[in-house]
Protein backbone atom coordinates (compact mmCIF):
# COMPACT_ATOMS: atom_id res chain seq x y z
CA UNK A 1 0.00 0.00 0.00
CA UNK A 2 1.29 3.44 -0.96
CA UNK A 3 1.66 5.50 2.25
CA UNK A 4 1.61 8.82 0.43
CA UNK A 5 -1.87 8.12 -0.89
CA UNK A 6 -4.50 9.89 1.21
CA UNK A 7 -6.97 7.78 3.09
CA UNK A 8 -10.34 7.35 1.40
CA UNK A 9 -12.36 8.37 4.46
CA UNK A 10 -11.55 11.60 6.28
CA UNK A 11 -11.35 11.56 10.08
CA UNK A 12 -14.76 12.02 11.69
CA UNK A 13 -15.73 15.50 12.79
CA UNK A 14 -16.18 15.57 16.56
CA UNK A 15 -19.89 15.81 17.41
CA UNK A 16 -21.04 19.16 18.79
CA UNK A 17 -22.32 19.04 22.34
CA UNK A 18 -25.90 20.07 22.87
CA UNK A 19 -25.62 23.39 24.73
CA UNK A 20 -28.80 22.62 26.70
CA UNK A 21 -27.12 19.59 28.28
CA UNK A 22 -26.38 20.28 31.97
CA UNK A 23 -22.73 20.95 32.76
CA UNK A 24 -20.83 17.81 33.65
CA UNK A 25 -23.20 15.49 31.77
CA UNK A 26 -20.83 15.21 28.84
CA UNK A 27 -17.55 13.38 29.58
CA UNK A 28 -15.51 16.20 27.96
CA UNK A 29 -16.84 18.66 30.55
CA UNK A 30 -15.12 16.70 33.30
CA UNK A 31 -11.66 16.71 31.77
CA UNK A 32 -9.39 18.38 34.34
CA UNK A 33 -7.73 21.71 33.59
CA UNK A 34 -4.12 21.35 34.63
CA UNK A 35 -2.59 24.75 33.85
CA UNK A 36 -3.03 28.15 32.22
CA UNK A 37 -2.38 26.79 28.71
CA UNK A 38 -5.03 24.11 29.09
CA UNK A 39 -7.32 26.73 30.57
CA UNK A 40 -6.94 29.03 27.57
CA UNK A 41 -7.48 26.10 25.22
CA UNK A 42 -10.61 25.13 27.13
CA UNK A 43 -11.90 28.72 26.95
CA UNK A 44 -11.45 28.81 23.20
CA UNK A 45 -12.52 25.29 22.26
CA UNK A 46 -14.51 23.83 25.14
CA UNK A 47 -16.16 26.66 27.11
CA UNK A 48 -18.44 24.11 28.81
CA UNK A 49 -15.38 22.39 30.26
CA UNK A 50 -14.21 25.71 31.70
CA UNK A 51 -17.66 26.54 33.06
CA UNK A 52 -17.86 23.15 34.75
CA UNK A 53 -14.39 23.48 36.28
CA UNK A 54 -15.22 26.96 37.62
CA UNK A 55 -17.89 25.33 39.79
CA UNK A 56 -15.52 22.77 41.28
CA UNK A 57 -13.51 23.09 44.47
CA UNK A 58 -10.17 23.74 42.74
CA UNK A 59 -11.51 26.71 40.77
CA UNK A 60 -9.42 29.28 42.66
CA UNK A 61 -6.20 28.00 41.07
CA UNK A 62 -7.73 28.07 37.60
CA UNK A 63 -9.05 31.60 38.14
CA UNK A 64 -5.67 32.81 39.41
CA UNK A 65 -3.94 31.25 36.37
CA UNK A 66 -6.47 32.82 34.02
CA UNK A 67 -6.05 36.22 35.65
CA UNK A 68 -2.30 35.95 35.13
CA UNK A 69 -2.85 35.08 31.48
CA UNK A 70 -5.20 38.08 31.06
CA UNK A 71 -2.67 40.42 32.67
CA UNK A 72 0.19 39.09 30.50
CA UNK A 73 -1.84 39.28 27.29
CA UNK A 74 -3.04 42.80 28.11
CA UNK A 75 0.54 43.84 28.83
CA UNK A 76 1.74 42.42 25.50
CA UNK A 77 -1.03 44.22 23.64
CA UNK A 78 -0.11 47.33 25.62
CA UNK A 79 3.42 47.07 24.21
CA UNK A 80 1.96 47.11 20.72
CA UNK A 81 -0.21 50.12 21.61
CA UNK A 82 2.85 51.85 23.07
CA UNK A 83 4.88 51.17 19.93
CA UNK A 84 2.94 53.92 18.15
CA UNK A 85 4.52 56.70 20.22
CA UNK A 86 7.55 54.75 21.45
CA UNK A 87 9.79 55.96 24.30
CA UNK A 88 8.13 55.96 27.71
CA UNK A 89 4.85 54.73 26.20
CA UNK A 90 6.44 51.29 25.91
CA UNK A 91 5.91 50.86 29.66
CA UNK A 92 3.15 53.42 30.29
CA UNK A 93 0.67 51.90 27.82
CA UNK A 94 0.95 48.32 29.19
CA UNK A 95 0.67 49.56 32.78
CA UNK A 96 -2.41 51.65 31.98
CA UNK A 97 -4.10 48.94 29.94
CA UNK A 98 -3.53 46.25 32.57
CA UNK A 99 -4.47 48.56 35.45
CA UNK A 100 -7.53 49.91 33.66
CA UNK A 101 -8.75 46.44 32.74
CA UNK A 102 -8.39 45.05 36.26
CA UNK A 103 -9.94 48.12 37.93
CA UNK A 104 -12.87 48.16 35.47
CA UNK A 105 -13.54 44.48 36.20
CA UNK A 106 -13.37 45.03 39.98
CA UNK A 107 -15.67 48.06 39.81
CA UNK A 108 -18.26 46.11 37.85
CA UNK A 109 -17.98 42.81 39.74
CA UNK A 110 -20.32 43.63 42.69
CA UNK A 111 -23.11 44.80 40.38
CA UNK A 112 -22.76 41.67 38.22
CA UNK A 113 -23.06 39.45 41.29
CA UNK A 114 -26.11 41.32 42.60
CA UNK A 115 -27.73 41.37 39.14
CA UNK A 116 -27.10 37.65 38.72
CA UNK A 117 -28.74 36.92 42.07
CA UNK A 118 -31.71 39.12 41.12
CA UNK A 119 -31.99 37.12 37.89
CA UNK A 120 -32.33 33.98 40.00
CA UNK A 121 -28.84 32.62 39.37
CA UNK A 122 -27.33 30.28 41.94
CA UNK A 123 -23.79 31.49 41.23
CA UNK A 124 -21.40 32.18 44.08
CA UNK A 125 -19.26 35.31 44.05
CA UNK A 126 -16.21 33.19 43.19
CA UNK A 127 -18.00 31.72 40.16
CA UNK A 128 -19.07 35.16 38.97
CA UNK A 129 -15.49 36.37 39.41
CA UNK A 130 -14.33 33.34 37.38
CA UNK A 131 -16.74 34.24 34.59
CA UNK A 132 -15.51 37.85 34.53
CA UNK A 133 -11.90 36.64 34.43
CA UNK A 134 -12.91 34.31 31.57
CA UNK A 135 -14.32 37.33 29.75
CA UNK A 136 -11.05 39.21 30.29
CA UNK A 137 -8.93 36.28 29.10
CA UNK A 138 -10.96 35.76 25.93
CA UNK A 139 -10.85 39.49 25.22
CA UNK A 140 -7.11 39.82 25.75
CA UNK A 141 -6.27 36.57 23.95
CA UNK A 142 -8.15 37.82 20.91
CA UNK A 143 -6.37 41.17 21.22
CA UNK A 144 -3.09 39.26 21.02
CA UNK A 145 -4.44 37.76 17.78
CA UNK A 146 -5.06 41.29 16.51
CA UNK A 147 -1.69 42.55 17.78
CA UNK A 148 0.35 41.96 14.56
CA UNK A 149 -2.23 43.89 12.54
CA UNK A 150 -2.28 46.67 15.13
CA UNK A 151 1.54 46.80 15.12
CA UNK A 152 1.70 47.09 11.31
CA UNK A 153 -0.73 50.02 11.42
CA UNK A 154 1.13 51.58 14.37
CA UNK A 155 4.32 51.70 12.33
CA UNK A 156 2.71 52.98 9.16
CA UNK A 157 0.40 55.76 10.25
CA UNK A 158 0.77 59.03 12.16
CA UNK A 159 -2.92 59.47 12.87
CA UNK A 160 -3.79 58.99 16.51
CA UNK A 161 -7.49 59.11 15.63
CA UNK A 162 -7.13 56.24 13.18
CA UNK A 163 -5.14 54.18 15.68
CA UNK A 164 -7.63 54.91 18.43
CA UNK A 165 -10.47 53.79 16.21
CA UNK A 166 -8.58 50.63 15.20
CA UNK A 167 -7.80 49.64 18.81
CA UNK A 168 -11.40 50.29 19.84
CA UNK A 169 -12.68 48.18 16.95
CA UNK A 170 -10.38 45.30 17.90
CA UNK A 171 -11.41 45.63 21.54
CA UNK A 172 -15.11 45.64 20.57
CA UNK A 173 -14.76 42.42 18.54
CA UNK A 174 -12.75 40.75 21.31
CA UNK A 175 -15.20 41.85 24.01
CA UNK A 176 -18.09 40.46 22.00
CA UNK A 177 -16.58 36.98 22.21
CA UNK A 178 -15.80 37.45 25.89
CA UNK A 179 -19.39 38.50 26.46
CA UNK A 180 -20.61 35.38 24.66
CA UNK A 181 -18.66 33.25 27.13
CA UNK A 182 -20.16 35.15 30.05
CA UNK A 183 -23.65 34.73 28.62
CA UNK A 184 -23.17 30.98 28.15
CA UNK A 185 -21.95 30.78 31.71
CA UNK A 186 -25.05 32.46 33.05
CA UNK A 187 -27.30 30.24 31.01
CA UNK A 188 -25.89 27.33 33.01
CA UNK A 189 -26.27 29.02 36.38
CA UNK A 190 -30.08 28.74 36.54
CA UNK A 191 -30.54 32.41 35.64
CA UNK A 192 -34.23 32.93 34.86
CA UNK A 193 -33.69 36.14 32.93
CA UNK A 194 -30.85 37.55 30.85
CA UNK A 195 -32.13 41.14 31.07
CA UNK A 196 -29.90 42.05 34.00
CA UNK A 197 -26.89 40.63 32.19
CA UNK A 198 -27.60 42.80 29.14
CA UNK A 199 -27.78 45.85 31.39
CA UNK A 200 -24.51 44.84 33.03
CA UNK A 201 -22.59 44.43 29.78
CA UNK A 202 -23.69 47.96 28.79
CA UNK A 203 -22.36 49.24 32.14
CA UNK A 204 -19.11 47.29 31.69
CA UNK A 205 -18.54 48.65 28.18
CA UNK A 206 -19.24 52.21 29.38
CA UNK A 207 -16.82 51.81 32.30
CA UNK A 208 -14.11 50.46 29.98
CA UNK A 209 -14.61 53.29 27.47
CA UNK A 210 -14.52 55.88 30.24
CA UNK A 211 -11.39 54.20 31.61
CA UNK A 212 -9.60 54.84 28.29
CA UNK A 213 -10.34 58.55 28.73
CA UNK A 214 -9.59 58.59 32.47
CA UNK A 215 -6.15 57.04 31.84
CA UNK A 216 -5.27 59.03 28.70
CA UNK A 217 -2.86 59.32 27.01
CA UNK A 218 -2.50 55.61 26.17
CA UNK A 219 -1.60 55.83 22.48
CA UNK A 220 -0.04 59.29 22.36
CA UNK A 221 2.32 60.99 24.79
CA UNK A 222 2.05 63.50 27.58
CA UNK A 223 4.27 64.92 30.29
CA UNK A 224 1.82 63.74 32.94
CA UNK A 225 1.03 60.12 33.74
CA UNK A 226 -2.63 60.96 34.46
CA UNK A 227 -4.60 63.71 32.73
CA UNK A 228 -5.16 66.91 34.69
CA UNK A 229 -8.60 67.47 33.25
CA UNK A 230 -11.55 65.11 33.82
CA UNK A 231 -13.69 64.43 30.78
CA UNK A 232 -16.53 62.24 29.61
CA UNK A 233 -15.22 59.86 26.94
CA UNK A 234 -17.61 61.06 24.23
CA UNK A 235 -16.59 64.69 24.81
CA UNK A 236 -12.94 63.63 24.56
CA UNK A 237 -13.54 61.71 21.34
CA UNK A 238 -15.29 64.67 19.71
CA UNK A 239 -12.41 66.94 20.74
CA UNK A 240 -9.87 64.56 19.21
CA UNK A 241 -11.92 64.28 16.01
CA UNK A 242 -12.08 68.06 15.71
CA UNK A 243 -8.29 68.38 15.94
CA UNK A 244 -6.45 68.44 12.61
CA UNK A 245 -4.36 65.26 12.19
CA UNK A 246 -1.41 67.20 10.74
CA UNK A 247 -0.87 69.07 13.99
CA UNK A 248 1.86 67.43 16.07
CA UNK A 249 0.24 68.75 19.25
CA UNK A 250 -2.67 66.41 18.65
CA UNK A 251 -0.43 63.53 19.60
CA UNK A 252 -0.80 64.47 23.22
CA UNK A 253 -3.56 63.70 25.70
CA UNK A 254 -4.80 60.65 23.87
CA UNK B 1 -37.13 18.62 54.13
CA UNK B 2 -34.87 21.54 55.00
CA UNK B 3 -32.86 23.12 52.19
CA UNK B 4 -29.36 24.55 52.85
CA UNK B 5 -30.76 28.10 52.58
CA UNK B 6 -33.42 27.42 55.20
CA UNK B 7 -30.82 26.08 57.59
CA UNK B 8 -28.76 29.28 57.47
CA UNK B 9 -28.18 30.89 60.89
CA UNK B 10 -29.65 34.40 61.43
CA UNK B 11 -26.28 36.11 60.96
CA UNK B 12 -25.19 34.21 57.83
CA UNK B 13 -24.18 36.34 54.83
CA UNK B 14 -25.60 33.60 52.62
CA UNK B 15 -29.07 34.96 53.37
CA UNK B 16 -28.44 37.95 51.10
CA UNK B 17 -28.15 36.01 47.80
CA UNK B 18 -31.22 34.01 48.85
CA UNK B 19 -33.13 37.24 49.43
CA UNK B 20 -31.93 38.65 46.10
CA UNK B 21 -33.06 35.51 44.29
CA UNK B 22 -36.38 35.69 46.11
CA UNK B 23 -36.38 32.00 47.08
CA UNK B 24 -39.86 31.72 48.61
CA UNK B 25 -39.27 28.67 50.84
CA UNK B 26 -36.45 29.95 53.04
CA UNK B 27 -37.75 33.53 53.10
CA UNK B 28 -41.16 32.46 54.31
CA UNK B 29 -39.51 30.32 56.97
CA UNK B 30 -37.35 33.24 58.13
CA UNK B 31 -40.37 35.54 58.28
CA UNK B 32 -42.20 33.03 60.44
CA UNK B 33 -39.20 32.53 62.70
CA UNK B 34 -38.75 35.99 64.32
CA UNK B 35 -35.29 36.47 65.80
CA UNK B 36 -33.79 39.73 66.99
CA UNK B 37 -30.37 38.71 65.61
CA UNK B 38 -31.85 38.30 62.13
CA UNK B 39 -33.51 41.72 62.31
CA UNK B 40 -30.23 43.27 63.45
CA UNK B 41 -28.38 41.53 60.64
CA UNK B 42 -30.78 42.88 57.99
CA UNK B 43 -30.53 46.33 59.56
CA UNK B 44 -26.72 46.08 59.47
CA UNK B 45 -26.71 45.11 55.78
CA UNK B 46 -29.15 47.94 55.04
CA UNK B 47 -26.92 50.41 56.88
CA UNK B 48 -23.77 49.14 55.13
CA UNK B 49 -25.26 49.25 51.62
CA UNK B 50 -26.94 52.63 51.94
CA UNK B 51 -23.98 54.16 53.79
CA UNK B 52 -21.58 53.09 51.01
CA UNK B 53 -23.92 54.58 48.44
CA UNK B 54 -24.34 57.77 50.46
CA UNK B 55 -20.60 58.14 50.91
CA UNK B 56 -19.93 58.20 47.16
CA UNK B 57 -22.91 60.46 46.43
CA UNK B 58 -21.65 63.24 48.65
CA UNK B 59 -17.99 62.72 47.80
CA UNK B 60 -18.05 64.95 44.70
CA UNK B 61 -19.09 68.09 46.63
CA UNK B 62 -16.81 67.47 49.60
CA UNK B 63 -15.53 64.39 51.49
CA UNK B 64 -17.32 65.69 54.60
CA UNK B 65 -20.56 65.83 52.65
CA UNK B 66 -19.98 62.16 51.80
CA UNK B 67 -19.66 61.33 55.51
CA UNK B 68 -22.86 63.27 56.31
CA UNK B 69 -24.78 61.50 53.56
CA UNK B 70 -23.41 58.13 54.70
CA UNK B 71 -24.93 58.83 58.13
CA UNK B 72 -28.25 60.25 56.96
CA UNK B 73 -29.13 57.83 54.17
CA UNK B 74 -29.28 54.68 56.34
CA UNK B 75 -31.16 56.63 59.01
CA UNK B 76 -33.89 57.61 56.56
CA UNK B 77 -34.32 54.03 55.35
CA UNK B 78 -34.49 52.57 58.86
CA UNK B 79 -36.75 55.35 60.16
CA UNK B 80 -39.11 54.80 57.22
CA UNK B 81 -39.33 51.09 58.00
CA UNK B 82 -39.86 51.70 61.71
CA UNK B 83 -42.17 54.70 61.31
CA UNK B 84 -44.53 52.81 59.04
CA UNK B 85 -44.18 49.48 60.85
CA UNK B 86 -47.40 49.92 62.81
CA UNK B 87 -49.39 51.17 59.83
CA UNK B 88 -48.05 48.43 57.54
CA UNK B 89 -48.84 45.79 60.14
CA UNK B 90 -52.45 47.02 60.37
CA UNK B 91 -52.96 47.43 56.63
CA UNK B 92 -51.74 43.93 55.71
CA UNK B 93 -54.59 41.93 57.34
CA UNK B 94 -57.13 44.58 56.32
CA UNK B 95 -56.08 44.12 52.69
CA UNK B 96 -56.11 40.31 52.81
CA UNK B 97 -52.55 39.40 53.79
CA UNK B 98 -52.73 37.72 57.14
CA UNK B 99 -49.38 38.43 58.79
CA UNK B 100 -48.38 39.82 62.17
CA UNK B 101 -46.81 43.21 62.94
CA UNK B 102 -43.43 41.59 63.39
CA UNK B 103 -43.72 39.67 60.14
CA UNK B 104 -44.73 42.77 58.20
CA UNK B 105 -41.82 44.70 59.68
CA UNK B 106 -39.42 41.89 58.78
CA UNK B 107 -40.85 41.67 55.25
CA UNK B 108 -40.37 45.41 54.70
CA UNK B 109 -36.89 45.23 56.20
CA UNK B 110 -36.05 42.36 53.85
CA UNK B 111 -37.09 44.42 50.84
CA UNK B 112 -34.98 47.34 52.13
CA UNK B 113 -32.06 44.94 52.58
CA UNK B 114 -32.38 43.87 48.93
CA UNK B 115 -32.50 47.52 47.83
CA UNK B 116 -29.49 48.36 50.01
CA UNK B 117 -27.50 45.47 48.54
CA UNK B 118 -28.23 46.77 45.03
CA UNK B 119 -27.26 50.32 46.05
CA UNK B 120 -24.08 49.08 47.72
CA UNK B 121 -23.13 47.16 44.57
CA UNK B 122 -23.74 50.30 42.48
CA UNK B 123 -21.54 52.41 44.79
CA UNK B 124 -18.22 51.61 43.00
CA UNK B 125 -19.81 52.46 39.64
CA UNK B 126 -21.21 55.76 40.93
CA UNK B 127 -17.86 56.58 42.50
CA UNK B 128 -16.07 55.89 39.21
CA UNK B 129 -18.49 58.23 37.42
CA UNK B 130 -18.01 60.94 40.06
CA UNK B 131 -14.22 60.49 40.00
CA UNK B 132 -14.33 61.15 36.27
CA UNK B 133 -16.39 64.33 36.66
CA UNK B 134 -14.58 67.67 36.92
CA UNK B 135 -13.69 68.37 40.55
CA UNK B 136 -16.00 70.73 42.42
CA UNK B 137 -14.92 74.33 42.12
CA UNK B 138 -16.78 77.53 42.88
CA UNK B 139 -15.28 79.01 39.69
CA UNK B 140 -17.08 76.46 37.47
CA UNK B 141 -20.55 77.50 38.59
CA UNK B 142 -22.45 76.39 35.45
CA UNK B 143 -20.59 73.08 35.08
CA UNK B 144 -20.84 72.36 38.80
CA UNK B 145 -24.59 72.90 38.72
CA UNK B 146 -24.97 70.51 35.77
CA UNK B 147 -22.81 67.83 37.45
CA UNK B 148 -24.81 68.24 40.64
CA UNK B 149 -28.02 67.72 38.68
CA UNK B 150 -26.61 64.65 36.89
CA UNK B 151 -25.55 63.09 40.22
CA UNK B 152 -28.96 63.92 41.68
CA UNK B 153 -30.73 62.21 38.79
CA UNK B 154 -28.30 59.28 39.09
CA UNK B 155 -29.32 58.99 42.73
CA UNK B 156 -33.00 58.88 41.78
CA UNK B 157 -32.35 56.33 39.00
CA UNK B 158 -30.27 54.03 41.24
CA UNK B 159 -32.88 54.22 43.98
CA UNK B 160 -35.63 53.46 41.48
CA UNK B 161 -33.81 50.32 40.28
CA UNK B 162 -33.01 49.23 43.85
CA UNK B 163 -36.55 49.95 45.01
CA UNK B 164 -38.00 48.03 42.09
CA UNK B 165 -35.81 45.01 42.87
CA UNK B 166 -36.80 45.10 46.53
CA UNK B 167 -40.51 45.46 45.82
CA UNK B 168 -40.66 42.76 43.14
CA UNK B 169 -39.28 40.33 45.70
CA UNK B 170 -41.66 41.66 48.36
CA UNK B 171 -44.61 41.12 46.01
CA UNK B 172 -43.55 37.52 45.41
CA UNK B 173 -43.39 36.97 49.14
CA UNK B 174 -46.76 38.58 49.82
CA UNK B 175 -48.29 36.53 47.02
CA UNK B 176 -47.03 33.37 48.66
CA UNK B 177 -48.13 34.36 52.15
CA UNK B 178 -51.61 35.53 51.18
CA UNK B 179 -52.16 33.00 48.41
CA UNK B 180 -54.07 35.71 46.59
CA UNK B 181 -52.66 37.86 43.79
CA UNK B 182 -55.08 40.74 44.42
CA UNK B 183 -54.44 40.86 48.17
CA UNK B 184 -50.68 40.77 47.62
CA UNK B 185 -50.84 43.67 45.14
CA UNK B 186 -53.13 45.72 47.38
CA UNK B 187 -50.87 45.20 50.38
CA UNK B 188 -47.73 46.05 48.43
CA UNK B 189 -49.33 49.15 46.95
CA UNK B 190 -50.47 50.35 50.39
CA UNK B 191 -47.04 49.72 51.90
CA UNK B 192 -45.32 51.43 48.99
CA UNK B 193 -47.57 54.47 49.19
CA UNK B 194 -46.98 54.80 52.93
CA UNK B 195 -43.22 54.30 52.64
CA UNK B 196 -42.95 56.75 49.75
CA UNK B 197 -44.99 59.37 51.60
CA UNK B 198 -42.91 59.16 54.79
CA UNK B 199 -39.59 58.36 53.11
CA UNK B 200 -39.68 61.25 50.66
CA UNK B 201 -40.51 63.74 53.40
CA UNK B 202 -37.77 62.38 55.68
CA UNK B 203 -35.35 62.59 52.77
CA UNK B 204 -36.40 66.15 52.09
CA UNK B 205 -35.86 67.12 55.70
CA UNK B 206 -32.46 65.41 55.83
CA UNK B 207 -31.10 67.18 52.72
CA UNK B 208 -28.43 67.81 51.43
CA UNK B 209 -27.26 64.47 50.06
CA UNK B 210 -25.29 65.42 46.95
CA UNK B 211 -24.65 68.98 48.17
CA UNK B 212 -25.75 71.92 46.03
CA UNK B 213 -22.69 73.76 44.60
CA UNK B 214 -23.89 77.21 45.70
CA UNK B 215 -24.68 76.16 49.29
CA UNK B 216 -22.30 75.30 52.12
CA UNK B 217 -21.49 71.75 53.21
CA UNK B 218 -23.63 70.98 56.26
CA UNK B 219 -25.39 68.10 57.97
CA UNK B 220 -28.87 69.64 57.67
CA UNK B 221 -30.04 72.79 55.90
CA UNK B 222 -31.32 75.61 58.13
CA UNK B 223 -34.57 75.56 56.10
CA UNK B 224 -34.98 71.78 56.41
CA UNK B 225 -38.75 72.01 56.63
CA UNK B 226 -39.34 74.15 53.52
CA UNK B 227 -40.34 72.89 50.05
CA UNK B 228 -40.77 69.27 48.95
CA UNK B 229 -39.01 66.49 47.06
CA UNK B 230 -41.02 66.62 43.81
CA UNK B 231 -40.55 70.35 43.43
CA UNK B 232 -36.77 69.90 43.72
CA UNK B 233 -36.71 66.98 41.26
CA UNK B 234 -38.53 69.10 38.67
CA UNK B 235 -36.03 71.93 39.11
CA UNK B 236 -33.10 69.58 38.49
CA UNK B 237 -34.72 68.26 35.31
CA UNK B 238 -35.14 71.82 34.09
CA UNK B 239 -31.48 72.58 34.88
CA UNK B 240 -30.30 69.71 32.68
CA UNK B 241 -32.57 70.32 29.70
CA UNK B 242 -32.57 74.10 29.63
Amino acid sequence: MNESQPSATPPPIPPTINSALPLGEHPDDRLPITGPVTAVEALLRQPRRMLFQLRQSGAAKIIAGLLLVAVLCAAVYGLVVGSFAGGAQYWIAPVKIVGGMVVAALICLPSLYIFSCLAGSQARLAEVFGLVVGLLVLTTILLIGFAPVAWVFSQSTNSITAMGFLHLAFWAVATFFGWRFLKNGFAHLSAQSMGALYVWICIFVLVCLQMTTALRPIIGTSEDFFPKEKKFFLAHWFEVLEQRPAQPASATQR
Amino acid sequence: MTTPSQALPPLALGQIPTLLRGEPGPIQLWIGDWRASRVLFYAAVTVAGTAAFGLVLGAWRDPMQGVYTAIKFPLIVLLTALGNGLLNGMLAPLLGTNISFRQSLLAVLMSFTIAAAVLGACAPLIYFAIWNAPKFSGALAGTALTIHSVIYLGLVAAMAVAGLAGNVRLLQLLRRISGNEGAARRTLFAWLAGNLFLGSQLAWMARPFVGAPHLPVEFLRPNALEGNFYESFWQHLQQIFQ
